[in-house]
């Protein structure tokens, strides 16, 4: 069977089969449904777990005034878990696109209407609204964004705005501002592997785009609980070990 | 646990071969990375939780005293998955008074805690997997 052949018939037993799309047509370009994680031997490793890129951004003055008062645990300015203020640390939302350098896999279902992003990390799910709509303009600023998209043949192009300005853009403390505007465009690069090309524009923080790129690899897990209020434990550990005054030093 | 390594800490300079950041999801500016410590005791508590699993254990010194030494590694999702270690982790996987040796790098401050590279069970078996310990064997 040809490949396009299997593609439209995984579609075909998944539209079936699964109670979620079964009384809906598919109208998509592509299937990129099942758990994917982070390929990590395709990313740097100086670097792939905190940031897109290795150099940092051109960032403006306000951004860099905010990047330097940012104390990242990631990156060549890392402080110890206690002293950060990186919001994830309070239990805030990574915000998009940082939470694809989260170190956990993800599940994307896909319906008619709608691409889900389930992130095993602290459980987030981004809906990403295929079906035409615009962007939302009664609501308030958001953690995530407001995420609509449309498909270019076989590549699904997302646009994420309406952000508030609370998150980093990555982990080592790059700031944005609510003028964030993101945009993915997500493919399959091979069977077994998903490419996100991510172009980050804030023209309050950043003179020009930035663009980063995530490869990802399906995998047979299961996306499992993973919440963040149990930091409690973690973070008493980490008084314990910091506070600790009988050392030599 | 082989008695011979009991009780003994043993500073080992340079870095290992298993990538740091493949243990951790946050950074390591608490630890020395450059720096390897083992040290050998029995376990005393396993927490089997997100976002970091995390091992006590008491250690007895060559004067008889006892401190407990901790060590964290990353999550329990991932090392459930085998995602970053050869052996399936579980949340029964250590039990209460088992012989260990805890494998990594110190706290900067002296603190007896480790950002771990490394957990070997009694039977001398690496739980990470990791290429440090298989080549010391």
């Amino acid at each position: 069977m040809s490949k396009p052949m299997i593609v439209w018939a995984a579609v075909y037993v998944a539209a079936v089969y699964s109670p979620t799309i079964q009384s809906q047509s598919v109208g998509h370009g592509a299937d990129f449904s099942g758990v994917w994680s982070q390929d990590r031997g395709a990313q740097p490793e100086r670097f792939r777990n905190y940031a897109f890129t290795e150099e940092l951004p051109p960032m403006t003055e306000w951004a860099q005034e905010r990047f330097d008062q940012s104390k990242p645990t990631f990156g060549p300015r890392n402080v110890p878990v206690l002293e950060t203020n990186d919001p994830v640390y309070e239990c805030f939302p990574p915000g998009t696109p940082r939470v694809y350098l989260h170190p956990f896999p993800m599940e994307i279902v896909q319906t008619s209407d709608r691409v889900l992003m389930v992130f095993e990390y602290d459980h987030l799910i981004r809906q990403i609204y295929i079906d035409g709509r615009g962007h939302r303009t009664d609501l308030a600023p958001m953690w995530m964004g407001d995420s609509t998209g449309h498909w270019e043949g076989d590549v699904l192009v997302v646009e994420t705005v309406n952000f508030n300005d609370k998150t980093w853009t990555d982990r080592r403390g790059v700031p944005h501002s609510d003028q964030l505007r993101v945009i993915e465009r997500i493919r399959r690069i091979s069977d077994e592997n998903l490419q996100i090309d991510i172009t980050i524009e804030d023209p309050v923080a950043f003179t020009e785009p930035w663009v980063g790129t995530r490869i990802y690899r399906a995998v047979d897990w299961d996306v499992e609980e993973f919440i963040c209020m149990d930091n409690v434990n973690f973070e008493a550990f980490e008084r314990e070990v910091l506070n600790y005054d009988g050392g030599v030093n | 646990m082989n008695g011979k390594a009991a009780n003994i800490v043993l500073l080992v300079s340079g870095v290992l071969a298993l990538s740091v950041d493949a243990l951790a999801h946050h950074g390591a500016a608490a630890y020395n990375t450059q720096a390897t410590v083992e040290v050998a005791g029995k376990v005393t508590q396993f927490e089997f939780v997100n976002p970091h699993v995390l091992i006590y254990m008491s250690v007895t010194g060559e004067d008889g005293s006892t401190t407990e030494w901790s060590g964290e590694i990353t999550s329990p999702n991932r090392l459930a998955r085998s995602e970053r270690s050869t052996v399936r982790w579980s949340k029964d996987l250590l039990q209460i008074g088992d012989e260990i040796v805890l494998i990594g790098n110190p706290a900067r401050n002296g603190a007896p805690s480790l950002r771990l590279l490394e957990v070997v069970d009694s039977d001398g078996r690496g739980l990470l997997g990791s290429d440090y310990w298989s080549e010391r064997r």
